[in-house]
């Protein structure tokens, strides 16, 4: 059995909640995150062959008004970096987050996921900034906490990477 | 030869270029044709999978003990190694079995063991719990709170049990084993890890505590967390009841046992948690159980002991009571008994002590004892002597003092001791004069004792005649030792008379018998009184007067028929009377 710890990061309200609530079935409150900050879920997978367990840590989402508490990061071996599609702020955020992850757990893979796909006609994510997001290395994939397109392909994708790694 | 360099050409021919290539060829083989030799034997073993095996099998083993530890070693081999597995067990399982049997064979017993253990055990919980009154008091509980009796049961009888026991990885809070008492589990071991780290790590950020402190209690309700941290893993145990500190020092050898154990696994941990299920056991000595000490039902030996001390008390109390009883008999004797007064009576040292004061004359104490069946070794005594002035005892008083005779009785009331019986005269006159010294004696009366003695020698007196021989105022043979008898009584009686204060009168009349005419027995027989009454005169008797008469043959004893009765009559004869009585009279 593999075991992988992974951190949810994002600004707030990008929907990081959404999109594990969508991966797993929650076991605990979500009252959590607005006590001590973070919730954990759990959600095995298996990738090539074998089983890995990860367990998810959904951090309250970072905004002016507080920051994310890096000793939740630690031992993480990935992360997915939410941001919401129809702000473009939040990918600011996503960006500074990554900095401050890199700063405490060092390069372990990470996805940049940018969430409320669905709502096409409110984008506003400049594909220029994706571009060169991609150009540094980054993967990115788009997704939809409401649908659900794309949110296993997310996990999925870290878990590989991770595995790999 | 020449260089290949050096040659134009345009000007070569086709001879010259077949031996310009066999110079080359040749020149080759002379630089690297062993080199050549060499990658065709290499290439020729690279095409045949036979020496690739036989290659590969020599360097296979050391090349897997140089990657034991490789993750990627363990996933690539584990799907083959389960095929292999499987397939063995379908084909023959019996190997297998056979291989396994010395693993599983104390496994299973050990497993069996344990849990009928824990079946016995919670029988015997619930059958010591199913009758008693506390037991209906646990139903009830259980009626109203909806728990299970078996629930109640446990929770009355729990001192602290460790229901689970949590290995985390430090940094991730990832869970590396989880262990359960059983009966109970976490509702996801692995989502509680991250939790109880989260909650770890919040409580270290939030009091800005240094690196090395950390939340090492939780306490929610009947259950609490406590937590036991390494340079890698921690150790959580979650404990229903209050344990004893010294499961602290069992957490922590169980982590260090983990770091001795896989320190460089953790140390290098990537997720992979199966390495730490060698460490269960030492995370299975921390589930511990205690439940309150029952009280336990006393030996047969207990018992015992019990019952002889029951007994010996009961037979201590029994001689005790017994004995104390008799020291009360004996007590009340004493109280009883007069010339004897208790003052003071204890129980010191398991020896009884009595103080008082003794007459003399009363019966001693001591000979007491063995009256009321106490042995004299038990008893401390002290007496002073006193003079008690119970009649009684003042009565054998004078009797010592007076050395009464036996005849003589002695009585005493209201201060007056009263002499009886009989005496010699010479006594009763001494005992006038002392008997007033006996201490409580204020008056002596010897009236009854006098009175029968004048009665004594009255009698004694009046029937001791002295007799005469015929015709004469001689007395017979033997008659003047007769007079000394008479005189000698009429001494005491005058000593009577003196002590009484009394006078009496001896009437001394003569008699003769009837050989002579009367008026010649008439004379002889005054003759024969005055005589007598000379005789007595001559004893200075100062209470008694003495008056002589003759009454001749008139009144004689006898019949003067034969000699025996004439001397009979020929006699003297003695009548004691009161002064007072008319003359004639006798003494009364």
């Amino acid at each position: 059995m593999i075991q992988k710890k992974v951190c949810m990061l994002g600004a707030t309200g990008v929907g990081k909640t959404s999109l594990v609530s969508r991966f797993v079935t929650s076991l605990f409150s979500d009252k959590y995150l607005t006590t001590i900050g973070v919730k954990v879920d759990k959600k095995t997978l298996v990738v090539d062959g074998t089983d890995v367990t990860l367990l998810l840590w959904d951090i309250y989402g970072q905004d002016e008004f507080q920051t994310v508490r890096t000793s939740y990061l630690k031992g993480a071996s990935g992360y997915l970096l939410v941001a919401d599609g129809t702000r473009q702020l939040t990918l600011e955020t996503a960006r500074e987050l990554q900095k401050t992850a890199e700063g405490v757990i060092g390069a372990v893979p990470f996805i940049l996921v940018l969430n409320k796909m669905d709502l096409a006609d409110e984008w506003r994510v400049d594909d220029r900034a994706l571009w060169r997001l991609a150009e540094d290395g980054w993967s990115i994939i788009r997704t939809s906490a409401k649908s659900g397109a794309g949110v296993d392909d997310a996990f999925l994708k870290l878990t590989q990477r991770m595995v790999a790694a | 030869m020449a260089s290949p360099a050096a040659a134009p050409q345009g000007d070569r021919t086709p001879a010259a270029g077949a031996v310009q290539a066999a110079d080359f060829a040749e020149l080759r083989s002379l630089i690297v044709g062993p080199e050549q030799r060499q990658l065709s034997t290499l290439q020729a073993r690279l095409d045949d999978p036979a020496a690739q095996t036989r290659d590969v099998s020599r360097v296979l083993p050391q090349a897997m003990l140089l990657r034991k530890n490789d993750p990627q070693l363990t996933r690539a081999l584990a799907p083959t190694v389960e095929e292999a597995i499987t397939a063995s067990v379908r084909r023959n399982p019996r190997p297998l079995a056979d291989a396994l049997f010395p693993i599983f064979g104390p496994a299973i017993r050990k497993a069996i063991a344990a849990s009928l253990s824990g079946m016995l055990e919670s029988l015997n919980r619930t059958l010591e719990h199913s009758l008693s009154w506390r037991a209906i008091q646990w139903r009830i509980t259980a009626l109203r709170t909806g728990k299970s009796f078996a629930e109640v049961v446990l929770l009355n009888t729990l001192v602290y049990r460790v229901e689970q026991v949590f290995l985390i990885e430090r940094s991730s809070g990832l869970l590396l084993q989880h262990v359960t008492s059983g009966a109970t589990g976490a509702q996801d071991a692995d989502m509680v890890s991250g939790m109880l780290t989260a909650i770890r790590d919040f409580a270290h950020d939030s009091f800005r505590v240094s690196d090395d402190a950390a939340l090492d209690t939780l306490q929610v309700g009947d259950l609490s967390v406590w937590i036991e941290q390494g340079p890698h893993a921690i150790v959580a145990a979650v404990i229903r009841g209050t344990a004893p500190q010294e499961l602290r020092v069992t957490m922590q050898e169980a982590v260090e046992h983990v770091h001795a154990r896989l320190g460089e696994t953790l140390a290098a941990f990537d997720g992979d948690t199966a390495p730490f299920d060698a460490v269960r056991p030492a995370l299975e000595t921390c589930l511990q159980t205690r439940y309150r000490s029952e009280r336990k039902k006393a030996s047969p030996v207990l018992w015992m002991a019990v019952a002889t001390v029951v007994l010996a008390v009961a037979v201590w109390a029994f001689f005790s009571l017994s004995a104390r009883a008799r020291w009360n008999r004996y007590l009340q004797a004493l109280r009883a008994e007069p010339g004897i007064v208790v003052v003071s009576e204890d129980r010191n040292g398991g020896k009884f002590a009595v103080t008082g004061l003794r007459d003399p004359l009363a019966p001693d104490p001591a000979s007491m004892l063995a009256a009321a069946g106490i042995s004299a070794d038990d008893v401390t005594a002290h007496w002073q002597l006193y003079q008690a002035l119970e009649p009684r005892l003042i009565a054998a008083r004078a009797r010592q003092l007076l050395r009464a005779p036996d005849a003589v009785t002695l009585e005493f009331a209201d201060g007056v001791l009263t002499a009886g019986g009989t005496a010699p005269v010479s006594w009763i006159v001494d005992s006038r004069r002392i008997a007033n010294l006996v201490p409580g004696v204020v008056r002596y009366d010897a009236g009854p004792l006098i009175d029968a003695q004048v009665r004594s020698l009255a009698q004694q007196l009046e029937a001791s005649p002295l007799l005469f021989v015929r015709g004469s105022t001689a007395f017979e043979t033997g008659g003047e030792q007769g007079l000394r008898a008479q005189g000698e009584r009429l001494r005491d009686l005058d000593a009577l008379a003196q002590a009484s204060g009394r006078r009496y009168r001896i009437e001394i009349t003569g008699h003769a018998d009837t050989d002579g005419p009367p008026e010649s027995n008439d004379p002889l027989s005054v003759q024969r009184a005055t005589r007598v009454r000379a005789a007595f005169a001559a004893l200075g008797l100062r209470q008694i007067d003495l008056s002589a008469a003759g009454l001749g043959s008139r009144q004689p004893l006898s019949p003067n028929t034969t000699e025996a009765d004439k001397r009979a009559n020929r006699r003297v004869a003695l009548r004691v009377v009161p002064a007072g009585a008319p003359p004639g009279k006798p003494a009364s």
